[in-house]
């Protein structure tokens, strides 16, 4: 059977080379009229078939194809603090393949721009309620034993032009804010062992070394468990945009907390109560009060393909075709995802694909008959602290639309019967409005 | 042959029809489990340990690693390197350096640093953040429908702050904008004082005028309106512990437990009403062609480079500073003469401050005024 399948091919192969062989003899000699019914692309030899292709050393540090340049981060102003220094470039998630972020297309959030910082003038001072303060250089700190891990950084902030209704019709812009890459770096708990961490400290002041000397607080917990000082991703050293040469990697929390251009690691008995964890980054509810402190990422998952970006208007009736996405969790590791036809009224199992890794994206695939009627697509993740993603109803009910941060509710896309993809919500605003004038009112009364 | 590829079309075929009518899961609703309070990390995620030498079942970790310590790298700071370096102050105020100052100064100190991009007063409105006219009742506010009319929260320093620690903090260390750490202790202490007083922030009950003097002592009497209004605690003895409970109980942030399968009600599809898709830079296109040449602007050279570093700041945004390439912002300008721009470039001029901020050469400052007169021509 083998054998056949072997003579098969190696027939077919001949076959097209003497096909070949007699397309470029009549091309070169004498032109056949192509037929309505044939494929210039294939009937002509192709560009590069009859010239030299670059140089080796044309780009020493390579670049991606010319023909791929509207895959690239993009801003708007919206989503600034007034300009481009305070701002963020959103990651174009629909063009990914797989879990890993090219670095080039790393979400690029910055609080007072993009820090050049010099490496050989690089320090890290680690102080306060240690046994043994240390100032180490960057050629020090890289001689620890490493260890590359996997995750997304996300900020909180990701998805927050949603909370009153949808408002972007581009799957960079609704979930843009989040990347992944495969870190390396030293575990914190290693490092420190030589620091001796004081009983008595129970928090960290992570500070950076840019404009906004991004300083935000970590528990004692978190550095001792799974947080590194992190000085590659990807193979290669940080971006600038990601903190070159060294930042903080605190898996599954939020973005702002992996402090970027980290320069000083400060152990002490009480938080701090930085600007980004009382102005920024806390969520008010209907109460009037708010959340501090929100660490991680939950539970979250959106359909990449189809997307408003990746639309089914060329696909026939009938057509086979794989629906599939990211989910991902800060509170450990995707168990499952699962998808609707019908806006969120009946549910049915997809299946995971690739590596299934701890506070990672996690690609998930559904193989689906598409019958050319519309539908109402959305997908629900779940994971293994027992979490699972809430419809946007029931997200708002409990938080209310003035929280900015943390939105994790179902996304939902409308396929139309041309395969247009629209960004779409369903959700129940006179049950929303219900719960949060009763928290309103309760703590009235209170 | 023939036969067998009969037969894998058709059991093709029939997946492909399961495939059109999903198969419901015959549970209405199924519930995740997840570990108990105690096997929870302080974040109430999973805590993953190290097993067989293998972390979270999948990575590889040499067993060494939790064994051996003893790395020599580095060395002992100095003193004067901790002290220059601990420039932070927290909410307990341990770190906050002696000075003082007054709101009077702070308001001359605002109108040459600061209103340029937060407005008089702080009031907003240039599209950086507003510091002052919020009500701390505003924070119950929710604008579920923005044709409504109502009024949305107001986060600003008086109303929504807890501390004002972090602002004597932030401003001394991430501001002014353009080049933050320059601003003397003392001017700290006054623009501190003039943001808490035109947030009618109070000291032991007493508003904060203009002559009042802010030292230390007085500026740690300070308690913010809103220093009741976050919540889990985690300044108390339980510390993180707190956050432990809250986030180990999806309830109270709205996330779920339980997976509805059939017949749930999740609601109405509701379309894009109000698209921001328009603002995206540049346009979203999933066109796989060649870019367009794009014409030389001369940006290229060194001046270039330095306004881009040095005074794109402000002088990127028509809010606050002409932009060069503006040419009727900037022909009145030109008229009064390269002269007179260098002067004023240098050594400030309303709104603009000596050499934007900088400690450039003086060539240098008017190498930029001489590219932005040029772009703006
Ligand atoms: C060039 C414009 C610019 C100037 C000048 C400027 N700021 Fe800012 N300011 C900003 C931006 C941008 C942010 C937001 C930064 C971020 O996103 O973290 C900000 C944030 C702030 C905040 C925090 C606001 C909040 O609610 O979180 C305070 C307080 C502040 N500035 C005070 C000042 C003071 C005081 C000065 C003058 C000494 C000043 N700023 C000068 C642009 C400016
Ligand atoms: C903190 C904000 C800020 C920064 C930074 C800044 N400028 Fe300005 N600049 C202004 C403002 C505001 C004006 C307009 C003043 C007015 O006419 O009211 C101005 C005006 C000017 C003018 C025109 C003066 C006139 O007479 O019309 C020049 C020239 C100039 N700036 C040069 C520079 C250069 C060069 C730099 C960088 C080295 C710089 N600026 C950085 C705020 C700034």
């Amino acid at each position: 059977m083998e054998n056949r399948i072997e003579n098969k091919t190696e027939q077919r192969r001949g076959f097209l080379k003497n096909i070949a062989a007699s397309v470029v003899a009549a091309g070169a000699l004498a032109p056949v009229s192509m037929s309505a019914k044939d494929d210039p692309a294939l009937i002509e030899e192709p560009e590069w078939g009859k010239k030299l292709g670059l140089p080796v050393d044309k780009y020493l540090y390579g670049v991606p194809s010319p023909y791929e340049h509207n895959v690239k981060r993009r801003v708007h102003k919206l989503l600034s603090s007034g300009d481009m220094y305070a701002s963020v470039a959103m990651c174009p998630i629909q063009d990914l393949e797989g879990i890993i972020t090219p670095n080039g297309l790393f979400f690029n959030r910055a609080h007072g721009g993009v820090a050049i910082v010099d490496p050989n003038k690089y320090r890290l001072i680690i102080h306060g309620l240690v046994e043994k303060p240390l100032v180490l250089t960057l050629d020090q700190l890289k001689r620890y034993p490493s260890e590359s891990r996997i995750h997304f950084i996300e900020c909180p902030a990701n998805g927050s032009t949603g909370w009153r209704a949808p408002q972007f019709n581009t799957l960079q812009f609704m979930k843009g804010m989040m990347s992944q890459a495969e870190w390396t770096g030293v575990k914190l708990s290693v490092l420190l062992k030589d620091v001796g961490v004081k009983p008595t400290a129970k928090w960290v002041l992570a500070e950076g070394s840019d404009n906004s000397h991004m300083g935000r607080t970590i528990p004692i917990e978190k550095i001792m468990d799974d947080a590194m000082l992190v000085w590659a991703q990807n193979g290669e050293a940080l971006r600038p945009e990601q903190g070159y040469p060294v930042r903080l990697l605190v898996p599954g929390w939020e973005g702002n907390l992996n402090v970027k251009w980290l320069k000083r690691l400060e152990f002490g008995d009480k938080p701090w109560h930085a600007k980004e964890e009382t102005s920024k980054y806390t969520m008010l509810t209907p109460t009037g009060k708010a959340v501090r402190y929100f660490w991680p990422m939950e539970v979250n998952s959106v359909i990449t393909h189809p997307s408003p970006d990746k639309p089914w208007t060329d696909l026939k009736k009938g057509d086979l075709v794989e629906i599939q996405g990211l989910a991902w969790s800060g509170h450990g590791t995707i168990k499952g995802v699962d998808i609707t036809f019908d806006g969120g009224k009946n549910w049915v199992e997809a299946s995971l694909k690739g590596l299934v890794l701890p506070k990672a994206w996690t690609r998930f695939s559904y193989i689906y008959k598409w019958d050319g009627k519309p539908i109402i697509l959305g997908s629900r993740a779940y994971d293994d602290a027992g979490f699972v993603q809430p419809t946007i109803t029931e997200e708002v009910s409990k938080m209310g639309v003035e929280g900015i941060y943390h939105r994790n509710a179902i996304v939902t896309w409308e396929v139309t019967a041309k395969g247009e993809v629209n960004n779409v919500h369903v959700r129940d605003y006179k049950k929303e409005r219900e719960s949060i004038e009763k928290m309103q009112k309760g703590a009235k009364d209170a | 042959m023939l036969k067998l590829n009969r037969k894998t079309v058709s059991v093709f075929a029939s997946i492909a029809l399961a495939l059109t009518a999903p198969a419901f899961a015959a549970e209405k609703e199924i519930k995740v489990k997840g570990p108990s309070f105690k096997e929870r990390s302080i974040d109430g995620a999973v805590d993953y340990k190290v097993k067989n030498g293998t972390y979270a079942g999948v990575y590889k970790v040499n067993p060494q690693r939790d064994k051996i310590k003893g790395f020599s790298y580095g060395r002992t700071p100095t003193a004067n390197e901790i002290k220059a370096s601990d420039i932070d102050v927290r909410y307990d105020w341990q770190g906050l350096p002696d000075g003082k100052g007054t709101a009077a100064k702070g308001d001359e100190l605002f109108n040459k640093h600061c209103s340029m991009c937060h407005g008089d007063f702080g009031a907003g409105g240039k599209g950086y953040p507003p510091l002052s006219g919020g009500e701390k009742s505003s924070l119950k506010n929710q604008l579920l429908d923005p044709e409504s009319g109502d009024e949305p929260p107001h986060k600003v320093i008086g109303s929504y702050w807890p501390y004002a620690s972090t602002l004597w903090w932030y401003v001394k260390t991430g501001m002014p904008f353009p080049h933050p750490m320059s601003l003397t202790n003392d001017e700290v202490y006054s623009i501190v004082a003039y943001l808490l007083s035109v947030n009618e922030v109070q000291i032991d009950g007493e508003d904060i005028d203009d002559d009042m003097v802010i030292d230390k002592k007085k500026l740690m009497k300070v308690v913010m309106p809103n220093v009741d209004g976050f919540y889990p605690d985690v300044n108390g003895k339980d510390g993180a512990l707190n956050m432990k409970k809250f986030l180990s109980n999806p309830q109270n942030y709205g996330t779920q437990t339980v997976r509805c399968m059939k017949n749930c009600e999740p609601g109405e599809v509701v379309h894009i009403k109000n698209s921001l898709d328009e603002g995206i830079i540049p346009p979203v296109s999933e066109k796989r062609d060649l870019p367009k040449e794009k014409k030389s602007s001369g940006g290229d050279n060194k001046y270039a480079k330095m306004f881009e570093a040095s005074c794109n700041s402000c002088h990127g945004n028509s809010a606050i500073a002409p932009v060069p390439g503006d040419k009727e912002a900037w022909a009145p300008r030109i008229k009064q003469g390269k002269e007179t721009l260098y002067e004023h470039a240098l050594k400030g001029f309303k709104g603009m401050p000596p050499k934007g901020g900088t400690n450039l050469p003086d060539a240098d400052i008017k190498g930029i005024v001489d590219y932005m007169i040029e772009k703006s021509k």
